[in-house]
């Protein structure tokens, strides 16, 4: 770590410019699989990507959110700053969100095949479907863009460094942030029922929507606890990721919400097993059960439940940013793993496509996310150097 | 009037949080036990009629093939929900550290009991010949019969035990710093009845750090099991092939409606309390806005759920499931459903208002819409589901009759004796905890808090 | 006959009792007791620091019982299967799915036993005789320190009480 003293310089042109690599590599990787004659691949894992990706940066600014209605105040505008950093990726998102209308012969199977009830079928029409979803994002980004205004504003700074009062956040945070959250859900519910269930559109589940977007929120979680071990290596040492008590408090988000979504996912299993309903089944035990998918299904469980349950658990491990980092990590890929699992064998339910045309998209996509987070990472940066230096300060004087 | 503190002049110290608690249980007056024995009335005519149905059999109830579940599974889901905002306001709210919560969770707590032992008759009174209930207990015997374990009513058994075993311990625990204040200070009997309660505290470093850890340990335990033991109520119905009933959305759906009438209750419990016994001091207009907001994220949460279930009916188009939401709403006893709607999603939007929810009044009338709310939404889903679960032909709408109302009267009366005889008899806020965070109560009181009109 | 003797000091926050058991610490005093009307972390935090006592065993008991409930509902839950092997909705006889629910319930009853055992046995309680140096006034609105001592080096405790804040020194006979 670096000492006292010593201004806050990274080097964001060297991972600019890995960013930017990547999203040739996704760019490439798009033209080729086109040419190559694989659309589906192509189409699917933007899909994955997007839905991933997006996710990730919506429920980032959702937790900043949660951090306000529950007036947490554990780390001056820290977490604060480090929930909101992906924020910028929402807009290219909306943009991003052209690939699925590009691509979506190769994507919902109800197109060629439309459903025979016609209500459904007007339901599960290409133009009302995505006319929706485009509404749906862009009323987000709208939303995301007012709120981190409000919050970055010197009225919520000043709210965040006064721990000890009982005052709640200012006015138009009060208002917009129980907005943003309850949009987050619903809108979050409508991507899962129209880009990842209609995809086998006999399959229901009532507990889905919920389900998805409670496990994005973890996904969320974890990219922040990553994104803090990364910042406590590289930043100066006064810092405030160094504070053993913020890992912690990271750590028990991260521990907290596994186990939530492992009770999610125990109560939708557990209900589909007992009734036993084909039309509900298939979409378990095709992907549970058999081959190909069954190793990649299962791995879910293990990266999103079994290893933050038992890596988790005690004090010291949420404190040790190795064991947090690590976790994380593996958290991040398992949230993409679900999220692969979840469309892709809709489609292709007998063949699991893995290979050069997945990883190039998945790089791009990860190059954008990062070239968009950028501009939040210096400010995490320098909010996090000046909230530790502020609390040595007070710990100093006291 | 606020208890003897000027809030203006006087800061408060621990010596008026224990006179506030002692005030509380001095022998009560005339008006407490008429009150008292209003509930034990409630309670003597409701074990009446449940003896005539003993003697009887179901028969004498509306019960018939079609509903063989309503008001009584509907009083053990409603119980049961009560309980869990108890659990959450003591040991979810306990782990966050949440500062509110101290003023209220004693009461909850206390409620959360009492609520588990009532909805804990249910079941037995539903049994019709209940003095088989012993064979839901896993003995060994020489006939190799066993529970089934693969079935949620097994499942129900072990879970309300536990439930109600955790309950206890925990109140218990953290009572017992607060009884041996209490007996420190007591005369006469009460002297004796706290001595053996308090089993000797004094409050010693060696006996806070076992206390510490313990209770944190069982605020721990307990918190899994809000999620879990409601969980599991509500998989009596969606284990079930019902149209209505099977839906992977009712384990969560049912712990937000459970934490959503609980604190409604905790609500209507807290707010003529506090004026009655004078407590306005230590329960805050700060805890009612705080638990109100609860009230209003959970009341979110139940329309979210509401609104997917419908949503998923008319998505699924199966005519069978399209008729039962159909009934539900718009049928024969569509005014319940439509009922259920106002009261659960529309009522509680006015606690987006902040003058709202620092109005006694107006919280007292919406947990009371609430409570309502609640008990028809389980009786819209159990009995009104079963009603037309089978061929049209056999249809058949539930109506009550005057054994199962009266013992749900007699339920209530169960359940506010209870309650109220322990507000009497022990320290119905927590001492201990409001001592060990008086800063914070200080600060609830002083008239710069944010929006706060008078109580 | 022994020729200790007991001080009780008392103190109105417990700020001031913590300050006095670092001083006690200081002069290596271990033989002293604390009483509070709450749990303080300042009074638990410099207690811990004298008698590095570390964090209270409760934990080991619950995870013990939790182990052992988990372990009791696998044997209840498959071993009546077993033997009372009746088919129902064409599950298999031992299904896991639905006996992870008893696995959990009773995972949480036995662990909870576990607390509330070692809180009582660990803190020797039930007790019917009052510790020496409690007064009623601990459980109220005082923090208490009873230090036992050496009838000739009571002046000195007292001393070191005073000049922490105690409102009160009073001397018993051990």
């Amino acid at each position: 770590m670096r000492p006292i003293g010593e201004p806050v310089q990274l080097n964001w042109s060297r991972l600019t410019t890995i960013a930017t690599v990547l999203v040739v590599i996704g760019v490439l990787g798009v033209i080729l699989g086109l040419v190559a004659g694989q659309p589906q691949r192509v189409w699917l894992t933007w899909l994955v990507d997007l839905l991933f990706f997006m996710g990730i940066a919506q429920a980032g600014v959702v937790w900043s959110t949660g951090f306000y209605l529950t007036q947490g105040r554990w780390a001056g505008s820290t977490h604060y700053r480090l929930a909101e950093c992906f924020w910028r990726f929402l807009p290219l998102a909306l943009i991003l969100f052209f690939g699925v209308v590009i691509g979506r012969d190769y994507i919902f199977p109800w197109i060629a095949h439309p459903v025979t009830n016609k209500i459904k079928a007007h339901w599960l029409s290409a133009p009302f479907l995505l006319t929706r979803d485009f509404i749906a994002i862009a009323i987000m980004v709208f939303l995301s863009w007012i709120f981190i205004g409000y919050s970055r504003a010197r009225e919520a700074v000043i709210w965040h460094h006064q721990p000890d009062t009982i005052e709640m956040p200012p006015v138009p945070i009060r208002r917009l942030a129980p907005t943003l959250a309850i949009c987050y859900a619903v809108a979050y519910t409508l991507f899962a029922y129209d880009l990842i269930s209609s995809l086998s559109p006999q399959w229901h589940s009532t507990l889905f929507g919920w389900w998805y977007f409670a496990t994005i929120y973890w996904g969320a979680i974890c990219v922040m606890s990553f994104t803090a071990v990364q910042m406590r290596r590289l930043l100066p040492s006064v810092n405030i990721f160094t504070r053993p008590r913020v890992m912690h408090d990271l750590g028990k988000l991260v521990f907290a919400f596994s186990v939530f979504w492992m009770y999610l996912t125990y109560a939708q299993y557990l209900v589909i097993w007992y009734g036993d309903i084909p039309t509900e089944t298939f979409f378990i035990v095709g992907r549970c059960w058999h081959h190909p998918w069954m190793f990649l299904t299962w791995m879910v469980p293990v990266l999103l439940w079994v290893v933050p349950f038992t890596g988790l658990m005690g004090v010291l491990p949420k404190k040790t940013p190795k064991i947090l980092g690590t976790i994380a990590l593996l958290g991040i890929i398992g949230v993409w793993d679900l999220n692969y699992i979840l469309i892709v064998p809709s489609l292709s339910p007998d063949k699991l496509p893995l290979g050069w045309i997945e990883l190039c998209i998945t790089a791009g996509f990860l190059g954008a996310f990062i070239i968009c987070a950028i501009p939040g990472l210096k400010v995490l940066a320098e909010v996090a150097v000046s909230d530790g230096l502020e609390t040595s300060n007070e710990a100093a004087q006291h | 009037m606020a208890a003897a503190v000027d809030q203006r002049n006087h800061q408060l110290t621990y010596i008026d949080v224990d006179r506030t608690a002692q005030r509380v249980m001095a022998p009560g007056g005339l008006k407490y036990w008429l009150w008292v024995g209003f509930c034990a009335f409630l309670v003597a005519v409701g074990g009446s009629y449940w003896t005539r149905q003993i003697y009887e059999g179901l028969g004498v109830t509306g019960l018939g093939q079609a509903a063989m579940w309503t008001v009584y599974i509907t009083n053990f889901v409603f119980w049961v929900g009560i309980a869990h905002s108890g659990t959450l306001i003591s040991a979810i709210l306990y782990l966050f550290r949440t500062r509110w919560r101290t003023a209220v969770y004693r009461c909850a707590e206390t409620m959360t009991l009492f609520a588990v032992l009532t909805a804990g008759l249910f079941p037995i009174i539903h049994l019709g010949r209940p003095w088989f209930f012993y064979w839901l207990c896993p003995y060994p015997n020489e006939r190799y019969l066993q529970p089934d374990f693969r079935s949620p009513l097994t499942w129900d058994f072990f879970a309300i035990s536990t439930y109600l075993t955790t309950s206890a311990l925990f109140l218990f625990m953290g009572l017992i710093p607060d009884i041996a204040n209490q007996r420190d200070v007591a005369v006469g009997w009460r002297k004796k009845f706290y001595t053996i309660l308090a089993c000797g505290w004094q409050g010693s470093d060696v006996q806070w750090r076992n206390f510490s850890m313990g209770y944190l340990l069982l605020a721990g335990l307990a918190t899994p099991l809000v999620l879990s033991v409601h969980s599991v109520v509500s998989w009596d119905f969606a284990m079930m092939q019902t149209p209505g009933m099977h839906s992977t959305i009712f384990a969560p759906y049912f712990v937000a409606g459970a934490i959503f009438s609980g604190c409604a209750l905790v609500l209507t419990l807290l707010i003529p309390m506090r004026k009655m016994l004078q407590i306005e001091d230590l329960v805050t207009i700060w805890n009612l806005d705080n638990l109100s907001k609860v009230v209003l994220l959970t009341s979110l949460v139940v329309t979210y759920s509401y609104a997917t279930e419908i949503f998923m009916v008319w998505y699924g188009q199966d005519p069978i499931e399209l008729a039962t939401f159909h009934q539900r709403f718009f049928g024969a006893q569509g005014y319940l459903g439509l009922g259920m709607l106002f009261c659960n999603c529309l009522v509680p939007l006015l606690l987006f208002s902040p003058s709202v929810r620092t109005n006694t009044v107006w919280l007292f009338v919406i947990s009371i819409f609430v409570n309502i709310g609640m008990w028809i939404e389980r009786f819209v889903l159990i009995a009104g589901s079963l009603s037309t679960a089978t061929m049209p032909s056999q249809w058949k709408f539930y109506v009550p009759r005057a054994t199962e109302v009266l013992i749900t009267v007699g339920s209530f009366g169960w359940f506010l004796m209870n309650f109220s005889l322990f507000a009497k008899f022990l320290p119905i806020v927590s001492m201990t905890e409001l001592k060990e965070g008086i800063g914070w109560l200080r600060k609830s009181q002083r008239n710069s808090y944010p929006y706060r009109k008078a109580a | 006959m022994s020729s200790d003797i007991e001080l009780v000091g008392v103190f109105t926050t417990d700020d001031q009792c913590a300050h006095a058991v670092e001083q006690l610490h200081h002069v290596r005093i271990l033989g002293f007791h604390t009483f509070a009307p709450f749990p303080s972390e300042k009074i638990a935090e410099a207690v811990d620091e004298v008698r590095e006592w570390g964090k209270s065993p409760v934990r080991k008991w619950v995870l013990a019982g939790g182990i052992t409930g988990v372990i009791t509902a696998i044997v209840l839950t498959v071993g009546t299967s077993w033997e009372w092997n009746l088919n129902t909705g064409g599950r298999p006889i031992a299904s896991i799915a639905p006996y992870i629910v008893i696995m959990f319930e009773l995972m949480i009853l036995f662990g909870v036993m576990g607390a509330i055992n070692s809180f009582f046995i660990l803190s020797g309680l039930p007790s019917f005789e009052l510790a020496p140096g409690y007064r009623t006034r601990f459980g109220a609105d005082r923090f208490g320190l009873v230090v036992r001592v050496a009838e000739g080096d009571d002046a000195k405790i007292e001393t070191l009480m005073r000049e922490a804040g105690a409102e009160d020194v009073v001397r018993e006979a051990a």
